[in-house]
């Protein structure tokens, strides 16, 4: 019975597997909104008569795309979240079953962050716990099934506002760009992150200010970024990396993205990212990081200090049409880079602005303990 | 639930869309570059950083959505099979459908392998064809999309050849077999294509002039590098069919393609901008390709993302790659460099240091040994203060303490060597059988003893066992005896465990088939791993033609093309055949065009013999023409001289003489135009060169009154030769041949002299044969 329900299942979660390692699926939200996916199909047809059994076959199943890409570490962000709904939800269930009475305020509760984020959410909760009225048998002699025939409609309203938290985070991120952004400012960015132009774009709809963009050599995205800012009307320049440190006097504030951020409150960042913060750094420039909470990660920087998470093919910075030179030159180009806490000033998440040392915190609350090692 | 049914519906639009993507794997390589290591299992089975090579195959095809393999297995076919059983591949889950299928044994080359996959009818779409033995992360479902596009306007564009721009000098591009590609510039569309051999190097190459008048702008490349992936058309298999003697897929089937005038088909090429795509097809691309997928070329397929095998590894800096699963155990002391790949359960000892290599699984390296540039397969055991560089090593060999294994050594699995062996360099190594020589039966059997997996096959054999054994087995037989009869004289120190013979260091193979230019032993030299080849003379020999081409470079800057072999050498050019070099004739290619002269005068004969229409014989001789690329001087020179020596000779007989020649040239003579360019200056001067040099001397003025009669010689072409110096024989050496030469231009002096009276009076001339009319 254990490995019946994943048999089931087994096609649609290989094919993320594959996709992801081949890197046909990138980007952190992009990953995550697949991960949430899978996990809805695999619990929806999944059976099991308790709890155990399902945290088990969502662990299994997250066990199995984390391995498929561990540099990605919004999936295992996703499973966690999902998980800790799934044990949200139930101990709701099983608590209000008796009593019937209302789920307790849990003051640090995830769903309240998002609801309030979402106020049409709200008011669907509310018909929910009245169809909770009936108790919930585990292990059911008589009917197993009937367990997760209760309990599966509430874990999908669960996953749902999984994914609308995924699906609304660029727009809850920039609700704040306003008061992060002044007018006639000059402010730095790099690379290409969607979050990050949001926010831009969002707050030149109140502000009139200029928008410096490194461009992010090898992979440009930097090119990308200033094209889509400067037709949103943004006045925008587009500098080589190499001069980030030149004109750092000038800029007001650094706005970065990130691809993962740490329980020690540091980052990974597309490359480029610790140059400019480090000349940030010393022009005492404010750092401001936009991500969505998605990208909390219960995990140190496990690789290098001064490291990358992730090294991506050399043809970008060496041809290979150069054939006599690339027998003689071993050449990295690495994806990310690793930004410390003590380099970055705030976190504006879709939960409100963080500053690195309560990252921790974050986590604890989006996370459950037992899920860091799935 | 929504998106379930969205899924299940976009799955089902995809499926009616399009048909399903096939692809051929030929999972045998057709030669022996691998030996002794392919001696019991095929090439594709052969790890490349610790994953055979056909899973990575499997990889790069799945990556481009192919959902139907067929597997083309020859040798060792139930291994094949085996592998592909076990694999993940053929999990319901990986999406694929692969079919292994068995060919005859008598099949020897991919052309053969064509014709069988015609013969099963197992192609019904587009196909994409590749080998067994291909790394390769391009995205091929564009190149198939490119190709489909392409097929909906030009039925005749049969295939796409994947290439990539690597340099001319690039470590994985083969200096021994390498092609010059000439494009067109803008439809990429493949004009012609040349091999290259590394050696003896080749330093020409002839474009048909033809190409440079039809397209405005080519591309005259040395600096692709063919990744033999090809996406092919149905037609390609029944072209096989057709031309039962091609046997190459490029140097048979590309140039034929595109030389034949009969076939209208074109060949296109497509220049690979991203991704990296190799063919593993020899030890040194084995090397090059190890250390760019080490190197991470191959992103996102290197071991610590995408590993075919499904190992794990960890990514540390420098590119070194250790199994994730902790079972790797390195001593506090050993020393591991950049670019080095370490699988599961291996141990490296104190003090040994381990720089760009690759080891397999379960491997133990010894206190103080170095291994250096090498790839080490699984289970193999290498003692203490050993060094091995720049080799391979197969899977479970016993190295033992003391060793020392040279640059570009092979060993085989299973191999024991030691202690205190000297493998000199280039030493190939395979396990001894144990049975005595010569006695096929009790031979069998050992090697089925050793062979566990390869039962089946084996028995297959023993049923007839000289004729039905595959060219692997049989080669490596005569080659282990002739190796066993001779380890005295080659020599090798072995160690005194060893349970191994050494093969001949020169392989005899290579003198043997000296049809096949690509496989004799110095070019195989190239292909070696950690054979640098210094010693080859690899530059133009003398630069033979480079006075000529000095003198004829003005004219033809732009058709140039310089290719440098190596940093030192100097840039050769190639000539091409334009017309300033049509004359000039490189010693090289004289025995070419001798062959040619046979060639065509046998063509003749037949069509004179059998009557063919002067159609069939002018086709006949532009193909000749173009595969053996020889200019049109030569052509009408040979036509020439068959049709003069086609006629009879009648003694006494003026009449009955002018009767026959009539007849012939009646019969024959347009071919001379037909055969491409109408000359007819040059048809008479050609026309007097063999008539002077032949014993129908007598006959040249008739034979020219013939051709004038017919039309193919006007009265202005006559006399435009006849003002020619050359014609009169000035320059030329004084003897019967000038003499021979002058008699000839005092019959057309006659000539022009009756052309003048004809022309004052209309009366006709008395004494000579030719003014009758």
């Amino acid at each position: 019975m254990g490995t019946a329900p994943e048999i089931a299942n087994q096609r649609i979660v290989e094919a993320l597997v594959s996709k992801l390692r081949r890197r046909q699926v990138v980007g952190s939200r992009q990953t995550a909104i697949e991960t949430v996916l899978v996990l809805r199909q695999v619990i929806s047809k999944a059976r099991f008569s308790n709890i155990e059994h399902l945290i088990q076959i969502i662990k299994a199943v997250g066990r199995r795309l984390v391995q498929a890409q561990p540099k990605e570490h919004t999936v295992g962000n996703t499973v966690r979240k999902v998980l800790h709904h799934v044990r949200e939800e139930y101990h709701a269930v099983s608590r209000a079953g008796p009593s019937s009475a209302q789920p307790p305020k849990s003051s640090f509760s995830i769903s309240k962050f998002v609801s309030q984020g979402q106020p049409r959410k709200q008011n669907l909760t509310l018909p929910k716990s009245e169809a909770r009225s009936t108790s919930l048998r585990e292990n059911d002699p008589d009917d197993p099934d009937s367990f997760a025939k209760g309990l599966k409609p509430v874990l999908m309203e669960a996953i749902q506002d999984v994914l609308d938290e995924l699906e609304t985070v660029y727009d809850n991120v920039s609700k704040s760009a306003r008061d992060h952004i002044h007018s006639d400012e000059i402010v730095l960015t790099i690379g290409h992150s969607k979050t990050v132009e949001s926010f831009l774009k969002s707050a030149s709809h109140y502000r009139n200010y200029t928008v410096i963009v490194a461009e992010s050599a090898p992979s440009f995205g930097g090119h990308k970024m200033a094209r889509s800012l400067s037709t949103a009307g943004i006045s925008t320049f587009l500098v080589p990396d190499s001069s980030i440190y030149a004109l750092m006097s000038r800029v007001n504030k650094c706005i970065l993205g990130a691809h993962a951020i740490l329980a020690n409150g540091g980052m990974f960042a597309v490359t480029g990212s610790l140059l400019a913060v480090s000349a940030a750094q010393a022009h005492s420039t404010p750092v401001v990081v936009c991500a969505g909470q998605f990208k909390l990660t219960p995990l140190w920087n496990l690789y290098h200090e001064y490291g990358a998470l992730d090294f991506a093919d050399p043809s970008s910075v060496l041809g290979f049409e150069e054939g006599s030179l690339v027998d003689k030159v071993d050449v990295v180009n690495p994806y990310f880079d690793y930004v410390g806490p003590e380099l970055i000033n705030v976190y504006i998440t879709n939960d409100g602005d963080h500053p690195p040392s309560s990252v921790y915190r974050l986590i604890k609350e989006s996370y459950d303990d037992e899920d860091h090692e799935l | 639930m929504p998106p379930k049914s969205f899924n299940v519906g976009k799955e089902r639009l995809i499926d009616d869309e399009e048909e399903p993507l096939q692809a051929v794997i030929l999972a045998d390589s057709f030669n022996k570059r691998f030996k002794p290591l392919t001696t019991s299992k095929p090439r594709c089975l052969l790890p490349i950083c610790n994953a055979p090579l056909l899973d990575w195959t499997f990889e790069s095809l799945s990556l481009a959505g192919v959902q139907e393999i067929f597997v083309i297995c020859r040798s060792h076919a139930d291994l094949v099979r085996a592998a592909i059983r076990e694999s993940k591949w053929s999990k319901p889950s990986s999406g694929l459908k692969i079919v292994p299928i068995l060919t005859a044994k008598e099949t020897f080359s991919p052309g053969d392998a064509m014709r069988d996959i015609y013969t099963r009818g197992l192609i019904t779409t587009d196909f994409i064809l590749v080998n067994g033995d291909l790394v390769s992360n391009v995205r091929i479902d564009e190149v198939v999309k490119v190709h489909r596009e392409r097929r909906k306007t030009n039925k005749d564009a049969i295939m796409t050849m994947v290439v990539k721009e690597s340099g001319a000098k690039h470590r994985t591009r083969s200096r021994g077999d390498s092609a010059v590609f000439v494009l067109d510039a803008e439809s990429s569309e493949c004009l012609h294509y040349e091999p290259v051999t590394g050696y003896p190097p080749k330093t020409q190459v002839g474009i048909p002039r033809e190409i440079l008048a039809e397209h405005p702008e080519v591309e005259i490349r040395n600096d692709l590098m063919d990744c033999s992936i090809d996406v092919c058309s149905v037609e390609v298999p029944s072209l096989f069919q057709d031309n039962f003697d091609w046997l190459d897929l490029r140097r048979d089937f590309v140039h034929g393609v595109l030389t034949s005038d009969l076939l209208m088909n074109t060949i296109h090429c497509y220049v690979v901008k991203e991704g990296y795509a190799a063919r593993v097809k020899d030890t040194k691309s084995y090397d090059s390709i190890s250390k760019d997928i080490l190197a991470r070329w191959t992103f996102p397929l290197v071991p610590d993302d995408n590993h075919p095998g499904g190992h794990a590894y960890e990514h540390l800096r420098g590119n070194r790659y250790i199994a994730k699963d902790n079972t790797v155990v390195l001593s506090r002391t050993c020393k591991i460099g950049n670019n080095t790949l370490i699988g599961s359960s291996t141990h490296v000892f104190d003090n040994a240091q381990v720089i760009s290599s690759v080891l397999g699984q379960k491997c133990k390296i010894g206190v103080n040994t170095v291994i250096r540039n090498s790839y080490i397969f699984d289970g193999t055991t290498i003692g203490a203060n050993c060094v091995v560089e720049n080799s391979i090593i197969g899977a479970k060999v016993h190295i033992k303490d003391k060793s020392r294994i040279e640059r570009g050594c092979l060993v085989a699995d299973g191999v024991v060597v030691g202690p205190e062996a000297k493998l000199r360099p280039f030493e190939r190594v395979s396990k001894r059988r144990d049975t005595e020589v010569g006695d096929d039966d009790e031979d069998e059997e050992s090697e089925e003893e050793e062979e566990t997996e390869g039962d089946d096959q084996e028995e297959d054999d023993e049923d007839d066992e000289d004729e039905s054994e595959d060219e692997d087995d049989e080669d490596s037989d005569s080659e282990l005896e002739e190796a066993e009869a001779n380890q005295a004289a080659i020599g090798a120190t072995l160690g005194e465990d060893t349970n191994a013979i050494a093969w001949p260091l020169k392989s005899t193979e290579g003198e043997d088939s000296d049809a096949d230019e690509m496989e004799t032993f110095d070019n195989q030299r190239l292909m070696r791993m950690g054979d640098s080849a210094s010693d080859l003379e690899l530059t133009d020999p003398g630069s033979i033609t480079s006075s000529e081409v000095d003198s004829d470079s003005d004219e033809e800057d732009g058709f140039m093309v310089s290719r440098t072999r190596r940093a030192s050498a100097s840039a050769t050019s190639l000539p091409l055949t334009t017309p300033s070099t049509e004359l000039l004739v490189p010693p090289l290619a004289s025995a070419m065009e001798k062959e040619f002269q046979s060639e065509v005068s046998q063509s003749l004969e037949r069509a004179f013999a059998e009557g063919h229409s002067v159609d069939n014989a002018a086709v006949e001789l532009k193909t000749l023409r173009m595969s053996t690329n020889v200019p049109l001087r030569r052509v009408r020179e040979a036509v020439i001289a068959a049709i003069v020596e086609q006629i009879p000779i009648v003694e006494g007989n003026m009449a009955q003489q002018r009767k026959e020649i009539a007849n012939v040239v009646d019969r024959w003579g347009e071919l001379i135009d037909r055969i491409g360019g109408v000359d007819a200056v040059e048809t008479v001067s050609i026309l007097q060169t063999h008539c002077a040099s032949s014993q129908r001397l007598p006959l040249f003025g008739q034979v020219l009154a013939a051709l004038y009669q017919n039309d193919l010689v006007e009265e202005d072409d006559i006399r435009e030769w006849h003002r020619q110096p050359a014609s009169r024989g000035e320059g030329m050496k004084p003897g019967t041949f000038s003499e021979n030469m002058e008699k000839c231009w005092a019959v057309g002096t006659r000539m022009i002299q009756q052309f003048d009276e004809q022309e004052e009076s209309e009366e006709s001339g008395e004494e000579s044969e030719e003014g009758e009319d």
